[in-house]
């Protein structure tokens, strides 16, 4: 249980992946990184992580919710806990007039739009690898 | 552990999913830039936007006008000996600038492209007498005035609709766009 929990952020925004990397690293995780939706599957095929930390808007568009519907139908990572945070709103603020990012967008556990406060980052990285080692226990 | 990447690494990124070479692989021989037909409309020409991009020049890039100018003919793309796809390069730069919200004020392309997407979401057709309040306001007197006037013999010609035109089944439609883009609502 002590162990070191592995993160693996998929952002296509090198500063933002810096800051999410400071504060994550500073909270005692094992951090990596992938700036393309392409690289970033192919980590996660290759190496083990507990939480995937997705942005939506890569790309030639909104390739972070391709790269989610992908993950689902992979009967294999789709154990890995998926916390999308993203900018859109800012990005195509146009599509959301005063309204909430669409809740049922794709079937992921959490999403938070950026800019994000640190202590809630924080605390949706636990719950969500708390939720998948319960989960994880059950089964078992 | 990756390293943070160059300006040109982010642009490659961008470009992940097209079958195209990488930018980098340009040998800068100009004929992007002899065949673009805007070229002489641009800050700099498209050779030259690769040449910066290669030379991590991110500000230079982002502050010149040539994405934007692009007409999107493709001519650059299909002649390009090395086959770097440049077209879908200015592409990629257009949604870089929006994303980081880094354009300069005043441009007509964001708000074109803006207006372009909420009419199509919104009634599944392009309308063109709203499409063009978005650049009409930077045109002077006289153009003002012959765009109008082009306007409104097209529209008692029944080239323009007068009213917006809808499709059958919107909501069909937006079904489909909503798997693609999301969107706000419901």
């Amino acid at each position: 249980m002590s162990q070191q929990k592995k993160l693996l952020i998929i952002d296509d925004d090198p500063d933002f992946v810096q800051g999410l990397k400071s504060i994550l690293e500073a909270a005692k995780y094992n951090v990596e990184a992938a700036y393309n939706p392409k690289d970033g599957f192919q980590a996660l095929q290759t190496k083990h992580y507990d939480l995937l930390l997705l942005d939506i808007m890569m790309g030639r568009g909104a390739e972070g919710i391709m790269l989610a519907r992908k993950l689902n139908k992979d009967p294999k990572l789709r154990e890995i806990p998926v916390l999308i945070i993203t900018g859109i709103r800012e990005q195509i603020a146009f599509l959301f007039p005063g309204q909430a990012v669409h809740p049922h967008l794709l079937p992921v556990d959490e999403l938070v739009e950026k800019p994000v406060e640190p202590a809630l980052l924080l605390e949706k990285v636990s719950t969500l690898l708390q939720a998948a080692e319960t989960r994880k226990a059950q089964t078992k | 552990m990756v390293t943070k990447p160059s300006f040109s690494e982010e642009i490659a990124n961008l470009l992940h999913a097209t079958h195209a070479n990488p930018v980098k692989t340009c040998i800068q021989c100009g004929m992007c830039s002899g065949s673009c037909p805007v070229a002489r409309f641009m800050d700099y020409t498209p050779r030259r936007v690769i040449a910066m991009i290669n030379a991590g020049l991110k500000d230079r890039v982002l502050a010149g006008n040539t994405f934007w100018y692009c007409a999107s003919c493709y001519y650059c793309t299909v002649r390009c000996p090395r086959g770097i796809d440049i077209a879908e390069l200015m592409y990629a730069l257009k949604r870089y600038s929006i994303w980081k919200n880094q354009y300069k004020d005043g441009l007509v392309g964001p708000v074109f492209s803006e207006t372009f997407v909420k009419t199509i979401v919104k009634s599944g057709r392009s309308y063109e007498p709203v499409l063009a309040t978005s650049y009409l306001f930077t045109f002077g007197v006289q153009e003002f005035l012959q765009e109008a006037q082009t306007a409104t013999s097209l529209m008692l010609k029944g080239r323009i609709p007068v009213f917006p035109p809808r499709i059958k089944r919107l909501e069909n439609f937006r079904r489909m766009i909503k798997r693609i883009i999301p969107l706000g609502g419901d």
